[in-house]
């Protein structure tokens, strides 16, 4: 993470190119369209949300960033290589790039530490000792330094959500994507996630955060996309999507979710 | 409480004028099965029964084993696989389950040309001998034919029978724990190495647990090619003293009985050591 | 096992397509192999006494000429040596359909005993085993009779069970004495002491597997009844039992597979089923390889049959919502 970038509404248009280029990517599941020429640039420090109606694309978007999921036409730059090349090498892309689940999906058989520490042994390559220590750090950071030891069953949703985000960042990633990280869990326990997110904000993470939380919206983002039918219906500053959308689409949306 | 009299009014009541015909085939079973003589006759023998039972252990073993090194990669061909392997694995599991384990055993002893392999196993052996020479432990002098088409059949067939146990545990892992894997930057085979296996190899100990009594049982078909495991022994000893039948059959499936209730609470014991704490089965 | 691929229709609904041989094939196999039986059971038993046809236990195809064919063809395959392989195959392809002819009545006649043998004790061991598998459940202080029943039938080897059966118990002089056993068509004492052996052992089996189901089905439903007003009995009769046995299907197939594969074992208390049969004529012409595959298909067939015709009764009574429980379920938080 650089500490260039803490800063984030000083950017310069003199800096690089965009951190991630996403052009015109193109997705169908047989004859249902997903993703129809979506493009978005991320700049390195922005926390860009994704908001839409479910079956707009907006998991999907996510989830061809780290090729969970190939596209069918359209390319995605993380800095100069195209991550949607066939010679690219996928496994090589996601440790650059962090992911965080709805459904969590922490390694169920490892306590909370092993669980960052695999990664970090069998990917990078760490030896024991190392891994160990950093594990321990991942974990304090989010503050769960108490419950290392402790398996995924033995955890609270909020708790587990938390280690899932240690175990991204234990990858030193470039970028964070989330997938409704709070979707999955009761409010009371989401707090504490979210107070992660808001921490990684600050520290100038660059994510990509598909989420309703509308407080994390606000309070968060330099940006928020709103996707329908697979398309980006608009795009632009909080302040701008909440108050005073240009799209009527858009303003119907929020509407909606306002009554939740 | 008039025992004797409720007693006699309720076989009336089943049984009627076949009464006194019951009483007495009863009567004469427990006779046959009290009769000293015989108890005493299937004691004097337990060491050649206990032979018996080393055998049957040794081969319930082994052929568990060679289950397991075909079996586990069978069920995750299954799992993983496609194409023509995949067609391949399954359909020779279908055919090793649909065959009754004893015709199976039967082939192995005398159409398959196993000669071949047993050469080699048994100058193994020999050479085993040479190296613990010094030693005062000594290989064994070699397998003989019917134990090694029983080990083969046994085998051959437990390892079908795994390949479903290990194929069921591998695809009852949640997707979402691949996925995770991969997110990190694992290949397929390092997640399904590191993180799908250690989940599955747990969830398959209950079918292991039935599989290994099954085989265990299943050792005393090895009867109808002449090996001398538990069975067989029972039967010539049933041969020598045709009266102390019934007493030499229950004497030999107690033992098995004890030997399947002793895997079951071991395999028990084993689940619950490399449990995964906080998950509820 | 489906063996159809899945294509997207214009619809955009996913359709099987059945351009796969597999399942084509296999109707067109079971067609086959049961048409053979049924046939030469009704020529043993119908056609035969009547006078018409070959004859009871006759081939209906005489091997003769298969005989002369694998001879003339192995001659052929011997002059060309190496390359001759092939030829030398059909040979042996040729000569084994020979002995099949031969082989064919004597099978079928020892198949009828295989599935009678395994029907029955199917049906009277599942009337024992329900029963118990309540009494495990719901039965009070008497459970502990259930399990020893249980544990010690399914924890010792049905062979020495069968031993016991017929040489230790003097029940195979008691049933020889018996009016009607073995007059006639009527099958002899041995054949009773197996469908004995098979229900007890098959019971203890089933029981455990019907008993996993009735644990399966919530404990909400039987309060629910009992809160609607039905005994325990009728509420177990009516609301818990029918979602256990559908629940059990799975595992009761298991069992029959079993059942068909270990009716093999009858053989050594004499009864003359399929293993019996074959081995017999095996040690007398030594053709080893060719009876014992030939065993093995038939076997399969059986078995085979027994899974498809499971798997019909399950379509037809499956109700939405009451899933396979074929063991437990991870992974549902």
């Amino acid at each position: 993470m650089t500490d260039s970038q803490t800063d984030r509404s000083s950017r310069t248009a003199s800096e690089t190119a965009p951190l991630l280029r996403i052009e015109d990517l193109w997705k169908s599941y047989g004859d249902e369209e997903v993703l129809r020429g979506v493009s978005l640039d991320i700049e390195r420090g922005d926390v860009e949300v994704l908001v839409g109606p479910s079956g707009s694309g907006k998991s999907t978007l996510l989830r061809c960033v780290n090729r969970l999921t190939e596209v069918d036409s359209g390319h995605i730059y993380l800095g100069d290589v195209d991550i949607c090349a066939a010679d690219t090498d996928p496994n090589d892309i996601r440790q650059q790039i962090g992911m965080v689940f709805q459904d969590i999906n922490l390694f169920a058989h490892l306590t909370a530490r092993k669980n960052v520490m695999l990664g970090l042994r069998r990917v990078k390559g760490m030896d024991r000792e190392a891994a160990r220590e950093r594990a321990n750090e991942e974990l304090d950071r989010v503050g769960l330094g108490d419950q290392v030891d402790s398996y995924p069953a033995q955890l609270s949703g909020g708790q587990k959500q938390r280690v899932g985000i240690a175990r991204a960042l234990a990858m030193d990633p470039e970028v964070m994507l989330f997938d409704e990280p709070t979707s999955a869990l009761d409010p009371e326990l989401s707090s504490g996630v979210l107070e992660v997110m808001a921490q990684l904000v600050e520290e100038g993470m660059t994510m990509l955060v598909v989420t309703h939380e509308m407080r994390f919206a606000r309070g968060g983002a330099t940006g928020i996309t709103f996707l329908d039918d697979g398309q980006i219906v608009e795009r632009g500053p909080p302040e701008q999507l909440f108050e005073n959308p240009e799209e009527e689409r858009t303003a119907q949306f929020f509407q909606s979710i306002s009554h939740e | 409480m008039d025992l004797p009299a409720l007693f006699s009014t309720v076989l009336w009541a089943i049984a009627g004028d076949a009464s006194p015909l019951v009483v007495e085939t009863v009567w004469s079973v427990v006779e046959t099965v009290l009769s000293i003589e015989d108890w005493q006759f299937v004691f004097r023998n337990a060491d050649y029964l206990l032979g018996g039972v080393v055998i049957t252990i040794v081969l319930t073993v082994v052929s568990i084993l060679l289950g397991f090194v075909l079996g586990f990669p069978a069920g995750a061909v299954e799992t993983y696989g496609d194409g023509y392997l995949r067609s391949a694995v399954r359909n020779v599991g279908i055919l090793l389950r649909g065959t009754p384990i004893l015709v199976i055993m039967i082939y192995m002893y005398f159409v398959m040309p196993i000669e071949y392999l047993l050469g080699p196993i048994n100058a193994a052996f020999g050479g085993l001998d040479i190296l613990l020479g010094p030693t005062p432990f000594a290989a064994p002098d070699g397998i003989g034919t019917a134990f090694f088409a029983a080990t083969l059949a046994l085998g051959l067939r437990s390892a079908a029978y795994q390949s479903q146990i290990f194929r069921g545990a591998l695809s009852s892992i949640d997707d979402g724990q691949m996925e995770a894997a991969r997110s990190i930057g694992m290949s397929r085979f390092e997640a399904i190495r590191h993180v799908v296996v250690p989940q599955a190899l747990r969830r398959s100990v209950p079918g292991f647990q039935n599989e290994f009594t099954i085989v265990l049982k299943d050792t005393s078909i090895a009867f109808a090619i002449g090996l001398g495991e538990l069975l067989k022994r029972s039967d010539d000893l049933f041969v020598q003293q045709t009266t102390a039948v019934l007493e030499v059959f229950l004497f030999a499936s107690l033992i098995y009985f004890v030997l399947t209730f002793g895997t079951n609470r071991t395999l028990d014991y084993v689940e619950n050591y490399f449990a995964i704490p906080g998950e509820s089965s | 096992m489906s063996g159809a691929e899945t294509t997207e229709s214009p619809t955009g609904r996913f359709r099987t397509t059945s351009a796969e041989p597999g399942p084509v094939l296999a109707v067109l196999a079971g067609v086959a192999f049961w048409g053979w039986l049924v046939t030469r059971w009704l020529n043993d038993w119908v056609l035969a006494r009547i006078g018409v046809g070959p004859g009871a236990g006759e081939n209906f195809v005489p091997r003769g000429p298969f005989d002369a064919a694998a001879a003339s063809v192995a001659d052929v395959s011997a002059g060309l040596g190496v390359v001759g392989l092939p030829i030398e195959w059909t040979a042996t392809v040729l000569s084994t359909v020979a002995i099949a002819i031969d082989l064919a009545p004597a099978l079928a006649g020892a198949a009828w005993y295989t599935i009678v043998l395994t029907s029955v004790s199917i049906i009277l061991g599942f009337f024992i085993a329900v029963p118990l598998a309540v009494l495990r459940v719901y039965g009070g202080p008497l459970k502990w009779l259930a399990l020893a029943y249980t544990e010690l039938i399914r924890g010792t080897p049905l062979l020495a069970q069968l031993f016991v059966l017929y040489y230790g118990l003097p029940l195979a002089i008691w049933l020889q004495d018996a009016p009607l056993v073995g007059y006639g068509s009527i099958p002899e004492q041995a054949f009773w002491i197996a469908i004995i052996g098979f229900t007890i052992n098959g019971s203890a089996y089933q029981a455990e597997y019907i008993r996993g189901a009735l644990e399966s089905v919530d404990e909400g439903q039987l309060t629910a009844a009992r809160a609607v007003g039905l005994s325990q009995y009728d509420g177990i009769r009516y609301v818990v039992l029918p979602q256990t046995l559908r629940y059990a299907i799975p595992a009761w197939t298991n069992e029959v597979v079993y059942l068909i594969k270990y009716s093999s074992l009858a053989a050594f208390i004499t009864v003359p089923e399929l293993y019996y049969v074959a081995s017999d004529i095996a040690a007398q012409t030594f053709e080893y390889t060719a009876i014992f595959g030939l065993l093995a298909v038939v076997y399969l067939g059986i078995v085979l049959t027994a899974t498809k015709l499971m798997d019909r009764v399950e379509s037809r009574v499956a109700v939405p919502g009451i899933g396979r429980a074929e063991g437990r379920k991870q992974g549902d938080a």
